[in-house]
């Protein structure tokens, strides 16, 4: 699914202005960095486009629908489309790795037979299957990030959206999750990754969409985090 | 049907990981109800006991000498509020003042021939019904004289429409602070949950789907709570009973079993209904919050 957003500003009240006028395309299959230091609008982006927030001017279409037209009821089946890795996890800490996974696809109303199905597969994918009746406390922040990542992908959604997936990991827990990235990516799915992770930006070339005080500083191909020329 | 399915897992599993919250819910239900129920019968046996008393009262109609009842039988049959009739023959009469009399019954027949008149004794529901009543029966044809006492009536009136009002009101006061007692412990029950709830309509999960298992959670707690509430009722009431038999027998109170059972089955639909309604609103609160977009 395409994604369009047209002039979008998000305002909070009064005077917080975290978006500025952004025009963005991305189509479907690409795979997009979002940088910028902090406060510079790359959460609020993501999360206009789950749906949690509602743009204060402007449109954002994704696929067919119009973001400000759907209805409420329309919304979990819009967010089923749409897998969220959020930036503090949000996992469930008193249930297990598996239970973490298998409960959003029992929210869509999937038989257990196949959830359990689905939620081993996804747990293997990301090589948590030893550790898949543990309950998040019991993991590292590196383990947490994989169940979230997993969960977001349980249901196959057409687009991923990952909030700082590296920001608190080592070098080498941080291209483990890159990887696991670029494996959704490489079977169609869209990927935004909202990043400050200045080593996987220049190691792995992307997209790369820079966010400035809530403007669009830069839209590169292949682009590097720093600006050619700039230390 | 798997929704369904899980929606009865997860019930339980809201029961039994939580089973300090669901405990204190139940018990706090139960105590609530309680006091509800006890409430309800004690307002219940009060205008029993006050009916009883209106119930007893009785108008004495006189006719005049020669006048047969018959007419006046069929005008009074014709009212609703009318719950005894009874008519006493002059014959009747004289056998009573005789018996009144006792050993100078021999007086009575020195009168000659039987003086008494026809009599009917009307006693009705209410004593706010008798004024009306003496007024049509003072203006009927066949009618001489009405004998009734006025003064009790008016106070038993006026006793009774308080009884009335106070124990209704008292009621009501109870069941509004009931209902507001569950609707808050199961509301601060959902809040407890509050992590979960957002992260599943993040992940897409819809209202109805997240509601379900607080739903029945909040029905299975009420009901369970009215259960304990009602063998609690039975245990107090059945031992008011026994003392009341025992000392106070002039107290009047409701000992008919199908009364007491509709009873105790109305206080079980209303807290399992309680339950429920509250579970919803308080669940349907939280979501609708949740999902508002800024
Ligand atoms: N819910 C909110 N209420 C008020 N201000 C907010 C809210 N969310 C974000 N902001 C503000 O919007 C700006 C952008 O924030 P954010 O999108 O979180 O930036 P980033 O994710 O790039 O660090 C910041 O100045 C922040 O304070
Ligand atoms: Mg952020």
């Amino acid at each position: 699914m395409d994604i369009r957003l047209s002039g979008v500003t998000k305002m909070f009240e009064p005077d917080i202005i975290a978006l500025e006028d952004l025009y963005l395309s991305v189509d479907k299959g690409e795979f997009v960095y979002l940088v910028g230091t902090t406060g510079s609008g790359k959460t609020t982006l993501l999360r206009l486009l789950s749906r949690e927030y509602l743009p204060t001017r402007g449109q954002i279409t994704v696929g067919d629908k119009n973001l400000r037209k759907i209805s409420r009821r329309e919304i979990p089946f819009y967010r089923r489309d749409v897998g969220v890795v959020f930036q503090d996890y949000r996992l469930l800490p008193n249930r297990t790795v598996f239970e973490n996974i298998a409960f959003v696809l029992e929210a869509m109303g999937i038989p257990p037979r196949i959830v359990q199905n689905r939620a081993n597969e996804v747990i293997d994918q990301v090589g948590l299957w030893r550790r898949r009746f543990l309950n998040p406390p019991q993991l590292s922040g590196g383990e947490q990030q994989r169940v979230a990542i997993a969960r977001a992908m349980a249901n196959s959604p057409s687009i991923f959206l990952a909030d700082e997936p590296t920001g608190n990991l080592d070098v080498r827990t941080s291209e483990e999750i890159m990887r696991l990235l670029l494996s959704v990516n490489a079977a169609g799915t869209t990927v935004i990754v909202a990043t400050h992770d200045r080593y996987l930006v220049d190691a792995y070339r992307q997209r790369l969409v820079e966010l400035h005080n809530g403007r669009l500083k830069r839209d590169e191909h292949r682009g590097r985090y720093d600006i050619d020329g700039e230390l | 049907m798997a929704s369904f399915r899980y929606a009865l897992r997860d019930t339980f599993r809201l029961l039994f990981r939580h089973w300090g919250l669901s405990l204190l819910t139940l018990l706090t239900a139960a105590s609530v109800l309680y006091i509800l129920g006890f409430t309800a019968l004690f307002a219940l046996n009060v205008r029993h006991m006050v009916s009883r008393v209106e119930g007893g009262l009785v108008v004495q109609a006189y006719l005049k000498k020669g006048a047969l009842p018959d007419d006046l039988l069929a005008k009074l049959k014709a009212i609703p509020v009318v719950t005894s009739l009874k008519t006493i023959s002059p014959d009747e009469a004289i056998e009573r003042l005789r018996a009144k009399l006792g050993n100078q019954a021999r007086a009575v027949t020195l009168l000659g021939e039987n003086p008494l008149p026809w009599s009917v004794e009307v006693s009705v529901t209410k004593a706010e019904y008798i004024t009306p009543l003496v007024r049509d029966l003072m203006i009927f044809p066949s009618v001489e004289e009405v004998l009734y006492s006025g003064k009790l009536v008016e106070r038993l009136s006026v006793i009774s429409r308080t009884a009335s009002g106070v124990s209704g009101a008292i009621l009501v006061l109870t069941m509004v602070i009931s209902a507001l007692v569950i609707f808050n412990t199961i509301r601060i029950a959902i809040y407890s949950r509050k992590e979960e709830i957002e992260v599943m309509l993040l992940i897409g999960a819809t209202k109805t789907y997240i509601s379900l298992p607080f739903v029945f959670q909040g029905l299975l707690l009420g009901a369970g709570g009215a259960l304990l509430a009602v063998a609690g009722l039975w245990a107090t009431y059945a031992s008011a009973v026994a003392a009341i038999r025992s000392s106070l027998v002039f107290l009047d109170i409701i000992v008919n079993r199908q009364v007491l059972f509709q009873f105790f089955f109305l206080l079980f639909s209303f807290g399992a209904t309680l339950g429920w309604i509250c579970s919803w609103l308080a669940v349907h609160r939280f979501t609708s919050r949740a999902m508002r977009p800024r």
